[in-house]
C-alpha cells in the first residue's frame, strides 16, 4: 500500500486546484497535477480517473502517461504499469530511466532474469544508472548482481521518481505563489529523492534566483549541467544570475556556451549582442543582432539595438534603414522616431 | 550611474518571473537604459477566479505596480510599453478591447443621431 503523506500546504493545493480545474476544465496539466496530488493522499482511483482525463485532452502527454504507469505500480496494477513503460521504451529505446523503472518493475514481480536485462539496458544508456547500481553492488565487474539484499532496496526506491515529480510540482506551485522559501523544500526533497534528476536542480536554481540567493542559484544551475551537458539553457540561466550579481565576464562566457547550444534561438542572440555592446564590443553585437534577426525577422528588439549601434558607430545610412523597418511595424513608437528625425 | 542593458534586462526577467503575470506572451528587450515591453499583459491563471472584472481591477493594479518596479531598476531611463491588449492614456491604463467596443457603440450612437 503506497504511503500517504498528510500535509496542509498540499491539502490546500489540492483544494485551489480543484477550483482551476472548474474554471478550466479542459486543461490537461491541471488535470494531471490534480492527479498527482490525489495519488500522494492516496486516493487512487480519483488519481486514475483525473490522469485518463488529461490524456484524453492531450494524449501525446508524457509527464502524465509517466505518472499513470506510476499509480499502477502504486496500485500492483503489474500489467497495465508494464503496458505503459513498454510502450514509452518503444518510442525512446535509448532512455536509461524507463529500462530502469522497467528493472524495478520486474523485481517487484519476481522476474528476475528479465529485470537484470533491464537494468543492463539502463547502465548502458545512461551513466549516471551505472553509477547508481555500483553504489547498491548491483553492477559489478560488467555483470549485473541482484541478491536478496539489493532487491530489497531497489525495491523500496521504486516509487522515489513518481515522489520526487510530486515535491517538483508542489515547489514550483509556491514559488508561482511567492512562497519561495516553501518552495525551496519541496524542490530540495525533489532533488534528494532523485538526485540524477537535472530539472529539479534547474528549477531550485530558478527559485533560489528569485529570492536573490545567487551563489546558491549558480550552484544549483551548475548541478543540472552536470548531469545533463545538453542543457543548454542552463547556460542562459547562468548568465542571467551572473548578470543580477553584475559580473559580466562570467555572464558572457555562459552566454556564449548557451548560443553555441541553442543557435537557433534568437533571444540567447539578442542577450550575447546586449553582453558585447555593454563592452563596446560593438562588431561582435551586431554580428549577434543580425544573426537574430535572421532567425525572427521581426524581433523587434533586436531591430531597434540594432539601429542604436549603427547610431553610436555614426552608420547613420545603416541606422536610418532599421529605425523606418521598425516604425513600419509600430509607427507610434515616438523614441524611434525622435532618433530618426535626429539623424535625417 | 549608467548600467549595462543586459544587467536591465537579467534584472527585468527576475522581476517577471516573481510576479502574478502570465510572461508567455510578453517580449522586452533594452536599448541603452530604455526598457521595452511588447505583447500581451495577462494575470496568471493562479492568480484569478474567473471573475472579469476582478481580473481587470487586478491586471491594472499589476500594470502600475509592474511599472514603478521597472522604473526602479537602477540605469533605466524610460519604459515604453507596446502592449496588444492595454494602453495608457492620460496616465490611465485601459483595456484595448474594452476600448474598441466602447468605440464601436459610440459610432453607432453617432450614426443613429446623425440618421
Amino acid at each position: 500500500m503506497m504511503r500517504t503523506r498528510r500535509n496542509p500546504i498540499y491539502k490546500r493545493i489540492l483544494g485551489e486546484i480543484e477550483k482551476e480545474i472548474q474554471i478550466h476544465p479542459r486543461y490537461a496539466d491541471l488535470q494531471n497535477q490534480f492527479a498527482l496530488l490525489l495519488m500522494v493522499e492516496g486516493e487512487m482511483e480519483r488519481a486514475e480517473s483525473h490522469f485518463l482525463g488529461a490524456l484524453r485532452l492531450n494524449p501525446k502527454y508524457r509527464e502524465a502517461i509517466l505518472n499513470l504507469g506510476f499509480l499502477y505500480i502504486a496500485m500492483r496494477r503489474w500489467k497495465e504499469a508494464e503496458e505503459i513503460f513498454l510502450s514509452e521504451v518503444k518510442r525512446h529505446p535509448r532512455d536509461g530511466f524507463l529500462h530502469h523503472v522497467l528493472g524495478i518493475l520486474y523485481l517487484q514481480t519476481g522476474r528476475g532474469k528479465e529485470a537484470a536485462a533491464r537494468i543492463h539496458k539502463s547502465i548502458r544508456y545512461h551513466s549516471y544508472y551505472r553509477d547508481y547500481y555500483k553504489k547498491k553492488k548491483v553492477w559489478q565487474r560488467g555483470v549485473v548482481h541482484l541478491n536478496q539484499k539489493a532487491e530489497r532496496t531497489l525495491k523500496k526506491i521504486h516509487l522515489n521518481q513518481h515522489y520526487g515529480q510530486f515535491h517538483n510540482f508542489v515547489g514550483l506551485y509556491l514559488a508561482k505563489k511567492g512562497k519561495s522559501t516553501q518552495a525551496v523544500k519541496e524542490l530540495r526533497r525533489a532533488a534528494r529523492l532523485k538526485p540524477d534528476e537535472f530539472i529539479f536542480h534547474a528549477n531550485l536554481g530558478t527559485v533560489y534566483t528569485y529570492q536573490g540567493a545567487y551563489p546558491k542559484a549558480i550552484q544549483e544551475f551548475q548541478k543540472a549541467l552536470k548531469i545533463d551537458p545538453s542543457y543548454g539553457m542552463g547556460y542562459a540561466n547562468l548568465s542571467y544570475v551572473y548578470g543580477l550579481m553584475s559580473h559580466t565576464q562570467e555572464a558572457l562566457r555562459s552566454m556564449k556556451k548557451a548560443v553555441q547550444m541553442n543557435p537557433w534561438y534568437a533571444d540567447l542572440h539578442y542577450n550575447l549582442a546586449l553582453l558585447y555592446s555593454d563592452r563596446k564590443r560593438y562588431e561582435e553585437a551586431v554580428f549577434e543582432l543580425k544573426k537574430a534577426l535572421r532567425i525572427n525577422p521581426n524581433y523587434l528588439f533586436a531591430r531597434i539595438n540594432l539601429g542604436v549601434l549603427y547610431e553610436d558607430q555614426k552608420r547613420w545610412k545603416e541606422a536610418k534603414r532599421e529605425y523606418r523597418k521598425i516604425l513600419r511595424i509600430t509607427p507610434d513608437d515616438e523614441h524611434i522616431r525622435k532618433r530618426l528625425e535626429r539623424i535625417s | 550611474m549608467l548600467k549595462e542593458d543586459f544587467v536591465i534586462q537579467s534584472n527585468i526577467r527576475r522581476m517577471l518571473i516573481r510576479t502574478n503575470v502570465d510572461y508567455s506572451r510578453m517580449d522586452f528587450g533594452t536599448v541603452k537604459g530604455v526598457v521595452y515591453i511588447r505583447g500581451v499583459f495577462q494575470i496568471s491563471r493562479l492568480y484569478t477566479d474567473g471573475d472579469e472584472e476582478k481580473v481587470k481591477e487586478l491586471t491594472i493594479k499589476t500594470l502600475y505596480s509592474f511599472e514603478k518596479k521597472v522604473k526602479s531598476i537602477p540605469g533605466v531611463s524610460d519604459v515604453i510599453f507596446q502592449l496588444l491588449n492595454w494602453r495608457k492614456e492620460r496616465g490611465q491604463w485601459v483595456p484595448l478591447e474594452v476600448k474598441r467596443k466602447e468605440e464601436k457603440e459610440n459610432d453607432e450612437n453617432k450614426t443613429e443621431s446623425n440618421l
